[in-house]
């Protein structure tokens, strides 16, 4: 700037850390209103239900029908855990979608203006759509993984490989799948303040979880597992298997990713012309 | 109370807002008049801490806007009535304005029945209509009891009825000792309802005054007179030659600018020429508007003058 510019603008706006305590409740509570007074919210919360239950239905009765042709060792490692409760990655994509849309919605119709003129703390609106999108995603697909293990185990009943849900590492698979998925809520919460169009920060999320399964095989064994994919598969297993994180190892590797995504946005959102 | 210190926002080499300092007071309504593009937009975001300056301040009720605690319960803004998620209802929309600083359900009640939407409260705000969503913006910016309102072109889109209703809404808001500042391109909008003009083109206040003194100061020059003689040519010869500037008008009467009509008629007078008709037209507030700010456009002539807002005057 040159010598004759007079400098004093305006604050930036306020850190996280510098806001008290009630006015971060009043934020959380006004973006927890957002979501749930948004119809869409709950067709999402359903339809994650419906395809999140029916696709592990149907991976478990795909894995059973080739329960015959597997070898004794691929029996051994057969985990009828997460084999009960692959609807996480769909739970992962839908819920993260309506993440990313809390942000993109409000851009894309111009109401930012109004959500950063009514909390001009920016960095703590993105951090509460993170928090009220990952609560919400928390139960819903808690709800999806224990019908899913429920009539997954079922349908394992037929081979005598079920297990109940007191067995050592079910409940965990179940609670760090759910986990797993508000983390990829946060992440997708990221991505909507870093790209700002719907389209393109849902796609963006969807070719980031879905995408990590294909491009994935071509990346070498150690780093494939790293996918946030990948890793929340890893979070729904009980049996260590070759390829995948340990399910807390998992855990932290989504919350690197969450915490990098959120920041990002953050800094991008704060420091942009609203 | 608003007030600007030199501000300024360049996008690159374009200077959108180019070191304006004025001060909007208490107790009036408050004008921003410009012409579309002339940095109105702009400067409102500026003073909601949504853009940030390039230079300058602004300062509302004392304080930098992101400083506030609370702030819808010191400014309301009504900025775009479009730019709303239309899923939620009116109620819900209100709803999380009233959470994210601290106001009660019951003043969601109050505002929508003061716009007059309490009726379609629960319906879907995708559903409505743009004068309804201004209403619903108004109702947003009255929701925390503001000292200071804002609205951005807040007539577009209303019909008659609604304009009016604005219109003594905003005098009401001023006379309960309110600030309220109002921005429009319409000069003849502004005329009905602002007590005082801040008047911006090419980013520059150019005007900071009350709406009696820039309407006089700005006709006066520039009055028009219409006058039909017997003689016409000798008349406007005899014009002419006292420095007056004489336009022939199809009908065989002409328009004179540069002389009153009491000279008009002492020029006549004096030559012997019978006058058929002599009429001030003054100058319409438009028209001293486009004067004002034709130097200063953009975009000239051709877009400025044309008729499309002429006519609504």
């Amino acid at each position: 700037m040159s010598a004759t510019t007079r400098i004093r603008t305006p604050a930036r706006p306020a850190r996280a850390a510098s806001i008290s305590r009630t006015r971060k409740a009043r934020i959380l509570k006004a973006e927890w209103t957002k979501l749930r007074t948004l119809p869409s919210t709950w067709r999402t919360a359903a339809l994650t239900l419906a395809l999140g239950i029916g696709f592990s239905v149907a991976v478990a009765l795909s894995q059973i029908s080739q329960w015959h042709a597997m070898t004794a060792q691929q029996r051994q490692v057969f985990d009828p855990t997460s084999a009960s409760m692959s609807g996480v990655m769909i739970a992962a994509v839908v819920l993260g979608t309506l993440a990313v849309r809390t942000v993109t919605a409000e851009y894309s119709t111009g109401m930012i203006r109004s959500t950063f003129s009514a909390m001009p703390a920016r960095p703590f609106v993105l951090a509460a759509k993170a928090a009220t999108a990952a609560a919400f995603a928390f139960p819903v697909t808690l709800l999806a993984n224990l019908a899913g293990f429920e009539l997954g185990q079922r349908i394992f009943a037929g081979q005598h490989v079920a297990v109940t849900i007191g067995h050592p590492g079910v409940l965990r698979a179940m609670v760090f799948g759910a986990v797993a998925v508000s983390l990829v809520a946060v992440i997708g919460v990221g991505i909507g303040g870093l790209i700002r169009h719907t389209a393109g920060a849902a796609t963006t999320l969807a070719l980031i979880i879905i995408g990590g399964l294909t491009v994935g095989q071509f990346l070498p064994a150690g780093w494939r597992q790293y996918m946030p994919g990948i890793a929340t598969q890893a979070a729904v297993t009980v049996h260590r298997s070759a390829g995948l994180l340990r399910p807390g190892a998992a855990l932290v590797v989504l919350a690197v990713y969450a915490a990098i995504a959120l920041s990002a946005a953050s800094l991008r959102v704060a420091h942009r012309d609203a | 109370m608003i007030e600007a210190q030199h501000l300024t926002k360049r996008y690159g080499t374009t200077v959108a807002v180019d070191e304006a300092s004025f001060a909007v007071r208490p107790g009036r309504v408050t004008g921003f008049l410009g012409p579309n593009g002339a940095g109105k937009s702009t400067t409102m975001r500026m003073i909601l801490g949504l853009d940030t300056p390039s230079s300058g301040s602004v300062l509302v009720n004392g304080k930098p806007y992101r400083e506030l605690t609370d702030p819808l319960r010191s400014v309301g803004a009504l900025l775009d009535a479009k730019a709303i998620v239309g899923g939620r209802s009116a109620a819900s929309h209100l709803a999380w304005l009233a959470d994210s600083n601290g106001i009660g359900r019951r003043r969601v009640t109050e505002v929508l029945e003061l716009v007059g939407l309490s009726d379609v409260a629960g319906k879907r705000v995708g559903t409505f209509s743009l004068g309804m969503n201004q209403r619903l913006g108004i109702a947003a910016a009255l929701l925390g009891d503001p000292e200071t309102l804002m609205f951005d072109e807040p007539i577009n889109g209303l019909d008659p009825d609604g304009i009016v209703w604005i219109r003594n809404l905003m005098k009401s808001l001023a006379a309960q000792g309110r600030t309220v500042f109002l921005s429009s391109h319409l000069m003849s909008e502004m005329a009905q309802t602002a007590d005082h003009l801040l008047v911006i083109a090419r980013g520059r206040i150019i005007a900071d005054a009350s709406t009696d003194e820039f309407v006089n100061r700005n006709s006066t020059p520039s009055v028009r007179v219409r006058v039909r003689a017997l003689q016409p040519a000798d008349l406007a010869a005899a014009l002419t030659r006292r420095g007056a500037l004489v336009e022939r008008c199809p009908d065989g009467a002409m328009i004179v600018t540069g002389l009153d009509s009491a000279a008009i008629g002492a020029v006549a007078s004096a030559d012997d020429i019978t006058l058929l008709e002599l009429a001030v037209r003054g100058t319409s507030l438009e028209e001293a508007f486009f004067e004002l700010t034709r130097d200063e456009t953009d975009y000239h002539a051709g877009q400025l003058s044309g008729t499309s807002e002429r006519s609504l005057t």
